[in-house]
């Protein structure tokens, strides 16, 4: 199964669709993920890379009491996370704390700090400010969009406010804007939304049918990049909405998820249905105009934008995270539940 | 009281009306004929009959009736009285504002007839004054005016003793115009005075002017036989037109009537003739007069070839071309013959460089436009059914327009290399580089119109003329199949044969320069159109994997699984898929060739992938304890994929029928699977899921070539959606032929959907 990759692996007990990055650790690279089954006991796993960089040790295993839809990491609290859960019919939404000196206990218990309970439809996710500190958070399901404000010491989160997202629009999901803590793309079937925090109104939108997932540079302000099904990746600048800046080709099959390195400039990672893991580098110039893009294209065509392809998976690739201690590592997991971290570093020296 | 509009109730409105008719002068106008209606209506009306109506009254009612009717009355009659009163009391407001008006006016009108007096007065005064000052100065008027006139007398006469030396100056500065002036305007004074006061300043003048006379002679006869040549230029210009008109009609006998064939070409040669006679013997006349007839000579080209590019932007066969660079060669050559110092040949030769070069330009626009034109049609007509083929029909349509096209541009251009003038013999190496680089960006430009045509690059399109008929949004699929296999047909063929011609006939060349290499790379145009072809051909794919994209998630996003209620027949979502299916293969079958792979694949995938691993597990363990089973259906799930060979899923795609659908059904299939691990079902929903993949069984695995990789994909489905299912109990085998064999039949009655 290793089959010459170069990826570190880790295998989860069940199939699994989310992995996050523990930002708030600075000590090590870790990751955090949980399992999707309808009928067993999920689990949440807390991953670390051993100093040396050859091993993935399990650092903590417990146990979730619902299958697990999306899960991220609290970006200031290495020991906070948020779930989305599903029991089969019904939707959940909660914000779990890692018990203290888990590592004495035999069987640690995650400890419920706040459920988002206001949600009556499919729950798509849980967004934490990617940037820093902040006491909000968004939840956005079917057809509306939370602000959440959270008090970790009271163990207590609060509607802020709410907005329906309009009829016949279906959100799916969304990102948070780390150079804007009131900006907040929320993707639904036939566009990317885009929402003002203060006024709960929607302020602009991209009009494009089937995205799955949308991602922020993190370095560069206004710069969105974006997964479709079947028409590839597109990276946007938000201030001209209506053109793409650049088009990846994307997946054999659907591209599910897709986010941009925290650090290097244009390194974008997508995984697809296909069974693969796409590494992109489009770097995107300040004078990269949409119409000048006859001049563009011809040395964008001379150098391949994909940088590589990690194939080595068995099945589907869902879920998708840098790690933003070490920018060049990334961990990749595929729906039978095996946890790949890879390094990029053979890459770079390319750029 | 009356003022505003809106709607009253009918006691108001009939108190109104009664109130307008007792205003009104004329009671005719009021409308109610008493004899019409009814007696109890009368009462509003002006020969209302108390006594009768009293009768009628007490005859018909009651007497709660009389009685109600006693109050009403007393109460409309109270009504009334405060209406009248009210309108008296405004009348009166009104006419006590009136006689206010009136006494402010009184008063005002006092004051003003002292004012009227005073003003009178004063006007009397200004005018008096006025006159006084008038006379003062009316002395000094007059003497200033006749101070004026003597100025200007002196100023003439000043001009007359001038005049002499004036003239010398025009004379010498050749502003003869100017002297001739001064001259006319001197003339009359000379007339009255001449003989006595002016006498001497007379005779100077005239002889100046007699200077003038002369060196006027000689110019004037210049210019005018330079207006003379200019003249005929502008009659050969003409002629040149006639000539144009003339290599016409050779293929277009339409025209025979508008031009007459009085005027062949010798009568152009003729007048040439005469303008070289004429510019030779002005030479002779005007020796220095070279400069002004170069330019004349030159001037004529210029416009010759101006002619010849509106010409050629006419779209026009190199006949036609040769046949008016003939005809200018000629009159070149022989007007080299008088003015061999405006060397005008190498005048020529730059003209008609450009000249040829927006020749051979316009010639690939126009063929760029036939081929658009003949992809287009598919477009165009998709419903007309008539053809069984339509795809097929463009494609050959276009492949033909691409071959054939490029094989008559070129013959076109031999014809211009073959011609023996010898303005074509010195520009052929220029020539053959253009055609050269005009095939080069010929197919580039193709390229991008394809991409354009698909639909694929619909961003940068503003530049594009040759687009405005092309509605981006509305490509069809089968005009990108039909771009794919043109882009290979190019590749394979068109290529290799222009490739052949050009080394045949347009070899050489080198006028570009050796380092730059020759103009035309076949190479490169056939690396642009592989990888077109491979995009166009991906694209295709996509756009129908789309289509059932949106079908599927239709299908999956609707109904709620959890609650779904038990089967009953297989869901219509299947016969739509295998129509699109069926769809994709009418088009593919029609544009790509047969794959030759199709008994290699599938004896190889035979023997390595026997049974899909799923159909144990759909076998064995789905009748076991819904406990135990997750587990192990995972690990069994590693280890059969540990033990058994990785199906391709995502294979490469060819430009074959067989690979085309293959791939497109994989695609579609693996989207299912997507689909149905986004969603959660109950028991019903996951056997409604096996039911509908256990049809799609057979009619896939019949028209597709991987059997092996369709098989396992269709497991899969089935395994995710029994992994997404809360209770996964299959439906008995039974059950599920019957439902199946049920579906068949009902599918066969109206239109039989499975082969």
């Amino acid at each position: 199964m290793q089959g010459g990759s170069s990826g570190i692996g880790y295998g989860l007990k069940y199939q699994a669709r989310c992995i996050s990055d523990v930002k708030a650790d600075t000590d090590h690279t870790s990751f955090i993920t949980g399992t999707l089954s309808l009928r067993e006991e999920n689990e949440v796993h807390l991953i670390r890379l051993s100093s040396g960089g050859t091993e993935l040790i399990c650092e903590g295993l417990f146990s979730h009491p619902n299958e697990i839809w999306d899960l991220s990491s609290c970006p200031f609290d290495q020991r906070i996370f948020s779930t989305v859960f599903s029991t089969g019919e019904s939707y959940g939404a909660a914000i779990w704390q890692i018990p203290e000196l888990y590592g004495q206990l035999n069987s640690p218990q995650l400890e419920r700090i706040a459920s988002l309970d206001a949600h009556v439809g499919k729950i798509n996710c849980v967004l934490w400010w990617p940037s820093g500190r902040h006491d909000k958070l968004i939840s956005i399901d079917d057809e509306n969009l939370f602000l959440w404000s959270l008090d970790c010491s009271k163990k207590a989160a609060q509607v802020q406010s709410k907005e329906s997202s309009g009829m016949l629009h279906y959100l799916s999901g969304g990102a948070w804007d780390p150079h804007d803590v009131n900006a907040v793309a929320a993707t639904c079937e036939s566009s990317v939304q885009f929402w003002d925090l203060r006024t709960m109104k929607k302020t602009s939108a991209i009009e494009r049918a089937h995205i799955r997932n949308a991602n922020y540079d993190m370095k560069k302000k206004h710069i969105l990049v974006t997964a479709e099904d079947e028409s590839g990746i597109h990276i946007w600048d938000l201030r001209k909405p209506k053109i793409p800046v650049k088009e990846l080709p994307g997946h054999t099959h659907w591209t599910w998820a897709v986010t941009c390195n925290p650090e290097y400039d244009g390194l974008i990672l997508s995984a697809g249905t296909d069974s693969t893991v796409n590494l992109w580098l489009a770097p995107i110039s300040a004078g990269d105009e949409p119409n000048s893009e006859g001049i563009a294209e011809s040395p964008t065509q001379q150098a391949d934008p994909l940088l590589n392809s990690y194939s080595d998976y068995e099945d589907s690739v869902y879920g998708l995270a840098w790690s933003s201690r070490e920018p060049w590592i990334f961990a990749s997991l595929s729906y039978d539940g095996r946890v790949v971290v890879e390094s990029i570093k053979p890459f770079l020296s390319r750029k | 009281m009356g003022t505003d509009d809106v709607p009253l109730d009918d006691k108001a409105k009939r108190m109104r009306d009664l109130l307008s008719s007792f205003y009104s002068p004329d009671p005719s106008s009021t409308p109610n004929a008493p004899s019409k209606y009814g007696i109890l209506d009368a009462i509003n009306t002006s020969s209302f009959d108390p006594d009768q109506y009293m009768n009628l009254l007490v005859q018909k009612s009651n007497l709660e009736a009389l009685l109600q009717r006693h109050v009403e009355m007393a109460a409309e009659i109270k009504n009334l009285d405060t209406d009248l009163q009210m309108l008296v009391y405004e009348n009166y407001n009104k006419f006590i504002s009136a006689t206010d008006a009136i006494k402010r006016m009184k008063s005002n009108i006092i004051g003003m007839e002292g004012n009227m007096q005073q003003l009178l007065d004063k006007i009397m005064s200004v005018q008096s004054r006025s006159d006084g000052v008038n006379t003062s100065l009316f002395e000094k008027r007059e003497h200033i005016e006749k101070l004026h006139r003597t100025r200007n007398l002196l100023r003439k006469v000043q001009f007359i003793y001038d005049l002499p030396a004036r003239l010398g100056r025009c004379i010498k500065s050749e502003a003869y115009a100017d002297a001739v002036k001064f001259y006319t305007g001197a003339m009359p004074i000379f007339k009255v005075y001449g003989d006595s006061s002016f006498q001497d300043c007379k005779r100077a003048s005239e002889e100046a002017v007699a200077i003038i006379v002369k060196n006027l002679q000689v110019d004037s006869l210049q210019a005018k036989l330079l207006e003379k040549l200019e003249q005929s230029l502008g009659d050969l210009r003409l002629k040149t037109d006639e000539i144009e008109n003339v290599s016409l009609e050779s293929n277009d006998t339409s025209k025979l009537g508008k031009v007459s064939d009085s005027i062949p070409t010798t009568a152009h040669e003729a007048s040439v003739r005469e303008f070289a006679e004429a510019i030779r013997a002005y030479r002779v006349i005007f020796p220095d007069s070279e400069r002004q007839l170069i330019t004349l000579a030159e001037d004529l080209v210029i416009k010759h070839f101006e002619m010849t590019k509106q010409y050629i932007k006419r779209r026009i066969s190199s006949a036609n071309l040769l046949g008016v660079l003939r005809t200018i060669w000629a009159d070149v050559l022989l007007m080299d013959e008088v003015l061999c110092e405006a060397v005008l040949p190498d005048f020529s030769l730059e003209a008609a460089k450009d000249a040829v070069k927006l020749y051979v330009a316009r010639t690939f626009t126009y063929l760029l436009q036939d081929i658009s034109d003949a992809l287009l049609k598919v477009n165009v007509k998709p419903k007309e059914a008539a053809e069984e083929h339509p795809l097929q029909v463009a494609l050959e349509a276009s492949k033909k327009a691409v071959l054939q096209g490029s094989m008559d541009v070129l013959l076109d251009f031999r014809q211009l290399l073959d011609d023996d003038l010898g303005l074509l013999v010195k520009l052929r190496d220029f020539i053959i580089d253009w055609v050269q680089e005009g095939f080069q960006d010929f197919f580039r430009a193709l390229d991008d119109h394809f991409l354009l045509l698909s639909g694929r690059k619909n961003l940068s399109s503003q530049d594009h003329g040759l687009t405005e008929g092309v509605h981006v949004e509305k490509v069809l699929a089968g005009l990108v199949l039909v771009l794919a296999q043109l882009s290979v047909f190019i590749e394979q063929t068109a290529i290799p044969r222009i490739t052949e011609e050009i080394a045949a006939s347009f070899s050489g060349g080198g006028a570009r320069g050796y380092e730059n290499g020759p103009a035309f790379v076949p190479g490169e145009i056939c690396r642009i159109f592989r990888s077109a072809g491979e995009k166009l051909l991906h694209h295709y794919i996509n756009m129908r994997t789309q289509k059932v994209s949106t079908l599927l998630r239709k299908r999956f996003t609707t109904p709620n699984w959890v609650k779904h209620k038990e089967p009953r027949e297989v869901h219509m979502f299947v016969d739509l898929f295998l129509q699109e299916s069926k769809a994709i293969g009418c088009e593919v079958n029609q544009i790509l060739p047969q794959g030759h792979l199709r008994k290699h694949r599938r004896s190889d995938s035979n023997g390595s992938t026997t049974s899909s691993r799923s159909n144990p597990l759909r076998d064995d363990k789905m009748s076991r304890s819904n406990t135990q089973r997750a587990r192990s259906q995972l690990l069994e799930t590693h280890l059969a994929k540990l033990f058994k060979q990785k199906v391709e899923i995502f294979t490469k795609v060819e430009h074959t029928q067989e690979s085309v659908i293959t791939t497109t059904v994989k695609l579609c299939l693996k989207s299912l699977q997507e689909f149905v691990r986004l969603q959660t079902f109950n028991r019903s929903g996951f056997q409604q899921i096996q039911l509908d993949i256990q049809f799609l069984r057979t009619p896939l695995k019949e028209s597709v070539e991987d059997e092996a990789a369709i098989d396992f994909l269709l497991d899969e489905v089935i395994v995710a959606a029994s992994e997404r299912c809360l209770d996964p109990i299959p439906l008995e085998p039974p059950i599920l032929d019957r439902l199946i064999q049920a579906k068949l039949v009902k599918s066969k009655e109206p239109n039989p959907i499975t082969p």
